[in-house]
């Protein structure tokens, strides 16, 4: 028990260090958001004091108080959950676009990584069963070199071939708004439709890594004792494939859950941005060239937390799939 | 005299020749070299024979086809891509080469210093080290690169450091823990020799390959995040950069897309061979450093 | 258990290196909630060292031994007790006088294929330490004295040695470099871990032989730490054999004493498990039928003597008393039947 709470305290303190690391990036950097815009309201002719509050009442957060104060101030804020108001989208609170975005993120990124991790863990083993063969070496190949393109210029390619010279796929977007949301064929398939090309773009670019990862573990765990025992045993060989080297090879692989988790996160701004994705990634670097710092604090603050929740949720997993006895240092 | 030649040719065959030699053994190490050694140039050698100024604009010259004047053709503003793409090269290269420099260093300090000391300072910079690993790296890139707007090449390297240097610096604390554990570790204590003589005389070399390699996808790293950032128009655009051109590609999309390719897909390809060359040759330099790896 | 001979307000201890009440634990995590336990490796140990000894230290994997090496060595800290170095304890000395400790006491690791640095020559394994604690003068003498002690270990000629890679040695080659390496610092106690296990049979001899010869000749004393009763017996001929069980010390004395009338249970099973070439010893002595073949667990503390799990002998009172060393003619025995 006391492992877990451990845990819990880390998640936590990970997530004030982001919320106050946003907070000083935002409020104390040279140059820093706030003063810009006071500057443009004062360009628009709005006096220092009235430009102020203008800012404040976006943050909802009082800017001519002692800095430690608007950080307290701004800690409340968080804790009820309150982030703010859009600049851009006057008068919409950030938490609610965010509510929007955020639903497309998940989408986006569950189907990406499930499919990219079910696939990497079957083509990796197979390559496994197979090494040294053909079969083997066009895989690992295919997975090497897809491993290494970035995954935003696959996106621009396929934006580029797809949409624009063949239009088999819509260039921009999550749906299309003519057709009213609902549990209708026409709707999910729009969407689907949507996402295929920012999906596509995830998934050949991750599941090389997969594919390395499970082969690396698959021909690791086939040259353990205890195989060779099962094997001398008599058991059938897909026994043995599934049930004692699947299980003992895919438990590291999921550490790495988390990681890949963290660094789709980051991949969706860009696939987003590409595909004009509404998600959480599109809004931060909207947010930012529209210089809309509420909401671009609100995304990133989002992101971290989805990142810090996955990644404990993996460490939970770990702790679960491998009771093994430590010696602590 | 003599003896100096000597020991540099010594040097010379162990450092160039042997590893040259397993390297060009297998295709993609020849590949990756190849790769690796045309960028190279491209970034140093090209800038010098290019016959355009990349950055003045000519519209009576816009979206020419490939021609013997213009290779890869022109962009919307007259401008000859492949004298763009080899200016381009050079802040590409030499951002992400200052970045994955000052990304090992820091993760290779902080990863030994941990593994090394153990206790306190360990569990110090192991919480660090944590924290950074959690924090989304592109999007606080985006944050911090928004804020301060730096056209500076060796500033941006290092905002580009900011959360690279964490993976590699966990691993490395793992690679020393457990070469603490190493029997000749051990002796060297049990001689008196001081930690300094240790960490740089037992450790450090043994964990210098696996440095090396992780060095070459601390490039790759950078190069994707450095692009991506250009791509988004989140960098300033004082210079030439490949993620420059791949932003303008995006911008002028739909309209010009199906008229001028080259644009979009000469960065693009480059991009792709550059990362990919990197990969194969830290491939084979892994077989360089681990002889049990050698095929043949 | 060993009478402190007080004079003037200081212990003086008759021993090179004594341990009194020696204990070290070590927390362990345990299943899915990583709950923590503790494991006694070393469990309150008391015994000494005299100058010039030879000593083996015998035990089963896992009960502690390697753990009593390294705290004598000081190389790892110890949760209680005290480790005396010519009567001081080396915990609690100066930073010149434990650097002076730490040059002479070495360990001989046992995996010699892990003993040297792969990424460095010989030269690198030799030379460094005795420049540091100034034993030669400067670089050329010290790289004569590294090509003597490689003559002294039977690398000869020396010369064609000093600039190889270890990759480039055998298994016997490179243990010899290790020995060579041990007492370039000229060293007045040597821990030797399991120093032969690793080897062929054919080599170990020889290199028991060494040890001995070095001991004999430098004046150096050593323990060495095996599981091996024949190892033991024959390395430590002339000297005394330590035999340890979960922890504890359960039997010290002369060799052959105790080959020829183990006293201790434990001693007696692992004395049946190895051949005698003497048929007149071998005639007189008998297995003795354990309980239990499996070392028990040390999750769990057991009280009492920890033998009694599987002792065949055990009374009731083994399962609460914690016995005692008591010393039993001219041998220590921690056995309340004896």
């Amino acid at each position: 028990m006391r492992w877990i709470v451990k845990r819990i305290i880390t998640l936590l303190t990970t997530f004030y260090i982001a919320i106050t690391l946003t907070f000083f990036l935002i409020r104390l950097m040279p140059g820093n958001p706030i003063d810009v815009m006071i500057n443009q309201y004062m360009q628009q002719g709005m006096s220092m004091e009235q430009a102020r509050i203008m800012v404040s009442s976006l943050y909802q957060i009082d800017f001519s108080k002692p800095v430690w104060e608007q950080y307290i101030e701004y800690l409340q804020l968080i804790i009820r959950g309150n982030l703010g108001v859009s600049y851009i989208y006057t008068g919409v609170p950030v938490a609610r676009i965010i509510s929007y975005a955020l639903p497309w993120t998940v989408f986006l990124l569950s189907i990406s990584i499930t499919l990219s991790f079910v696939l990497g863990i079957i083509l990796g083993m197979f390559a496994a069963y197979r090494r040294n063969t053909k079969a083997d070496h066009t895989i690992t190949l295919f997975s090497t070199i897809t491993n290494a393109i970035p995954n935003y210029v696959l996106a621009l390619i396929f934006l580029f071939f797809f949409a624009c010279v063949w239009k088999i796929f819509p260039m921009r977007g999550t749906r299309d708004p003519r057709i009213p949301p609902g549990f209708t064929l026409e709707f999910i398939s729009n969407v689907f439709h949507h996402a295929t090309l920012p999906i596509l773009s995830f998934l050949i670019t991750t599941v090389g890594s997969w594919i390395l990862q499970m082969r690396g573990a698959t021909i690791s765990v086939l040259g353990e004792d205890y195989i060779k025992v099962a094997e001398a045993r008599g058991l059938k060989g897909k026994r043995i494939m599934f049930s004692y080297v699947g299980r003992n090879a895919i438990i590291p692989l999921f550490t790495r859950l988390a990681i890949a988790i963290g660094y789709m996160f980051s991949g969706s701004v860009l696939i987003e941005n590409i595909f004009t994705y509404t998600g959480i990634g599109y809004y931060l670097t909207y947010s930012v060239t529209a210089r809309d710092y509420p909401l671009m604090q609100g995304c990133f603050l989002i992101t971290t937390l989805a990142i810090i929740l996955s990644n404990f949720i993996a460490d939970l997993l770990y702790g679960f799939l491998d009771p093994r006895v430590r010696i602590e240092r | 005299m003599v003896q100096v030649k000597e020991i540099l040719t010594k040097a010379l065959k162990k450092l160039v020749y042997d590893p040259l030699k397993i390297i060009l053994k297998s295709r993609r190490g020849t590949f990756g070299l190849i790769i690796v050694l045309f960028f190279t140039l491209m970034a140093t050698v090209g800038p010098l024979i290019v016959r355009y100024d990349p950055s003045t604009v000519n519209l009576s010259e816009a979206l020419q086809p490939p021609s013997l004047k213009h290779p890869l053709g022109t962009d919307w503003f007259g401008r000859d891509i492949l004298a763009m793409l080899i200016i381009g090269s050079q802040d590409v290269l030499f951002v992400s080469f200052v970045t994955a420099l000052i990304t090992t260093s820091v993760a290779t300090f902080i990863g030994i210093l941990s593994g090394y000391m153990g206790g306190k300072v360990d569990s110090a910079l192991v919480a660090v080290t944590d924290i950074v690993l959690t924090i989304p790296g592109f999007p606080l890139l985006i944050v911090i690169a928004s804020v301060l707007r730096t056209s500076n090449p060796i500033l941006l390297a290092a905002i580009l450091s900011i959360t690279a240097w964490a993976p590699l610096s966990r691993a490395i604390r793992s690679q020393t823990l457990s070469l603490r554990e190493r029997e000749f570790v051990e002796m060297a204590k049990c001689l008196g020799m001081p930690s300094i003589h240790i960490i740089f005389s037992e450790i450090l070399p043994n964990i210098m390959p696996y440095i090396i390699i992780n060095g070459i996808f601390a490039f790759t790293g950078a190069i994707y995040a450095q692009v991506g950032l250009f791509m988004l128009g989140l960098a300033p655009y004082k210079s030439q950069n490949w993620g420059v051109m791949l932003n303008l590609a995006v911008n002028y999309a739909g309209a010009v897309f199906s008229i001028r390719q080259a644009s979009l897909l000469a960065p693009a390809i480059c991009i792709i061979l550059l990362q990919v060359g990197l990969v194969f040759l830290s491939g084979s330099l892994e077989e360089v450093f681990n002889p049990r790896l050698r095929s043949g | 258990m060993w009478k402190d001979r007080v004079i003037g307000g200081e212990i003086i201890s008759e021993y090179l290196m004594e341990a009194r009440k020696l204990t070290k634990e070590f927390e362990v995590s345990v299943g899915m909630f990583k709950s923590r336990a503790k494991i006694r490796a070393v469990d309150e140990v008391s015994f000494g060292i005299k100058e010039g000894e030879q000593i083996a230290l015998v035990g089963e994997s896992g009960c502690g031994k390697s753990t009593l090496g390294r705290l004598l060595l000081g190389l790892i800290k110890p949760s209680s007790g005290q480790i005396l170095y010519k009567g001081r304890n080396i915990w609690r000395l100066s930073r010149k006088e434990f650097e002076e400790f730490r040059r002479n006491a070495q360990i001989i690791p046992q995996n010699p294929y892990d003993a040297l640095n792969p990424t460095k020559k010989l030269s690198a394994a030799l030379i460094p330490q005795i420049l540091r604690h100034k034993i030669a003068k400067g670089r050329s003498e010290a790289r004569k004295m590294a090509l003597d002690l490689l003559e002294m270990v039977g690398l000869s000629p020396p010369e064609d040695f000093i600039d190889r890679y270890p990759s480039r040695l055998s298994g016997g080659q490179m243990q010899r470099v290790v020995i060579a390496r041990a007492i370039s610092v000229k060293p007045q106690f040597i821990v030797a871990d399991e120093a032969v296990s690793m080897l062929d049979a054919s080599l170990r001899v020889e290199i028991l032989d060494m040890m001995h010869k070095i001991g004999e000749e430098l004046k150096t004393t050593f323990l060495l730490i095996t599981h091996d009763l024949g190892v033991a017996r024959y390395f430590a001929k002339n000297g005394k054999i330590a035999i340890m069980y979960l922890g504890d010390i359960v039997e010290i004395g002369e060799t052959e004493e105790i080959i020829r009338n183990p006293l201790h249970p434990y001693t007696k099973a692992l004395l049946a498990a190895i051949p005698v070439p003497d048929p007149k010893i071998a005639r007189e002595r008998k297995s003795i039928p354990l309980k239990s073949i499996d070392v028990p667990s040390l999750l769990k503390p057991i009280s009492g003597c920890k033998f009694h799990t599987r002792c065949p002998y055990a009374i009731e009172d083994c399962e609460k008393i914690k016995p005692e060393l008591r010393l039993v003619g001219n041998r220590w025995v921690a056995c309340h039947l004896t």
